[in-house]
């Protein structure tokens, strides 16, 4: 192999760059971003971009070193897999291995003629930070994790703030102990959770001015915006031979051929019940590109993908980091500190066997979170 | 090569650590550590990767 190809622009593209780097791999390396700034992390979009007070420079992870050859603004447009190219919008590019790492784009939920804020990329930051300055009330569909990020920078800067979701926010994530006392945490600081029975339809074009709910209440803002997930960037690869199944199908060691490997939100794998399932969150992308690299290298000697299943979230003063299972149902064991005097290590199930550990307001070392996964941990009297 | 890191950014996620532990550490507060004023040649492409690794964008490399 002498020449790699890179799709993709975000962090589990940079990952496999860096990877193939320090896997002494000598042949070309190229990098095809659709964005117009080099590699970054989305991570401060919903909080220190999004208030004003970082800037692009403040959230790039480079600079890429010399040897790259990084293609900002162009984006792939088709895959041919029997000719090895990928197809730009600037002419093909020639691989003999590739790697697809386009990751995603915001969902929207309005009609083609309704434009929605959305935050996932720098450009979608910037335009709802500028319309976020001329706003006094703000409506946030969905909340997740950014969801609830983008409400608590809103009420730092002084913004009216609802956020109206189908299921008590962050409950999903966090487990509905964790998930209640930060809702509580964000109650307190002034913004309004609307629990809603069913979908929602968007009012007003082209900058909605609202949501209808199933019972015909409307919730109005002069600012609407969506936090409702991602899609995967699978349009250029459609009809190229890759199985697309909701992302890119990839195996145990995030292949899709021999030659072909493909990682970070834009991919799907099978979980151990056989379903395909999308696992779009940093650290993912991180041990996706991992082994993504080491199979295209060195085939199935290579490590396969464990993920860390490590995320996290801040907001509203509260630095939550989890690992293990999504949801951990019932209560938790405290391991330290209490969650009233906001610091917290809790477990679930048990002490003895934990399959999930959150850590709120805690300064430990997610290393060491996971340690506690593994081995038996006890609890503090 | 020098590694510059912002303890103040720093947010204890350890992805630098796990990326190129002979390069950095997290400290007991969870707030990053690295190991080398200097970086040795033959750590260089880890540390860099473990810099770009980096979800807050705390760590710098200057060459």
């Amino acid at each position: 192999m002498q020449n790699v190809v890179v799709v993709g622009g975000s962090i589990a593209a940079l990952t496999a760059v860096e990877m193939l780097r320090m896997e002494e791999f000598a042949g070309q390396i190229t990098m095809l971003s659709a964005e117009d700034v080099p590699p970054y992390t989305r991570v401060p979009l919903s909080k220190g971009v999004l208030a004003g007070t970082e800037s692009v420079d403040d959230i790039v992870l480079g600079p890429m070193a010399d040897e790259i050859d990084l293609r900002l603004n162009t984006p792939a447009t088709a895959l041919d897999i029997d000719r090895q190219l990928v197809h730009t919008s600037t002419g093909p590019v020639p691989y003999d291995g590739l790697v697809i790492a386009t990751g995603g784009r915001a969902r929207r939920l309005g009609r083609p003629d309704q434009e929605e804020r959305v935050l996932r990329s720098h450009g979608d930051c910037e335009l709802l930070r500028d319309d976020l300055a001329a706003a006094s009330s703000v409506l946030i569909i969905g909340g997740g994790f950014l969801g609830m990020e983008i409400a608590s920078t809103c009420r730092e800067l002084g913004k009216d703030v609802t956020v109206v979701d189908l299921a008590p926010p962050l409950d999903r994530l966090l487990g509905a102990v964790v998930g209640k006392y930060v809702r509580s945490t964000a109650t307190e600081a002034g913004v309004r959770i609307v629990v809603t029975d069913g979908g929602v339809r968007l009012l007003g074009a082209p900058a909605p001015s609202g949501v209808e709910l199933v019972d015909g209440t409307r919730l109005e803002a002069d600012l609407v915006v969506s936090a409702v997930g991602d899609v995967p960037n699978v349009e250029w690869l459609i009809g190229s031979g890759v199985q697309l199944s909701g992302g890119v199908v990839v195996d145990a060691h995030c292949r899709v051929t021999s030659n072909i490997v493909a990682c970070g939100d834009v991919t799907v794998m099978a979980t151990g019940d056989g379903e395909l399932t999308r696992a779009p969150h940093w650290t993912n992308a991180v041990d996706q590109a991992r082994a993504a690299v080491g199979a295209l290298l060195h085939g199935d000697p290579a490590r396969p993908y464990k993920p860390s299943e490590y995320c996290w979230t801040e907001q509203f003063g509260l630095d939550v980091k989890m690992v293990g299972a999504l949801d951990p149902q019932g209560e938790p064991v405290v391991l330290d500190g209490s969650l009233d005097e906001g610091d917290a290590l809790l477990a679930w199930p048990d002490a003895s066997a934990p399959r999930t550990v959150i850590a709120v307001n805690h300064h430990t070392p997610p290393a060491k979170l996971k340690r506690l996964l593994r081995r038996p941990a006890t609890a503090r009297t | 090569m020098l590694i510059e890191a912002d303890r103040d950014r720093c947010e204890g996620h350890g992805l630098c650590a796990d990326v190129a532990p002979e390069v950095y550490e997290l400290d007991d507060d969870a707030v990053v550590v690295v190991l080398h004023q200097a970086v040795p040649p033959e750590l260089e492409r880890k540390a860099e990767a473990g810099a770009r690794v980096c979800p807050v964008a705390a760590l710098r490399v200057v060459t």
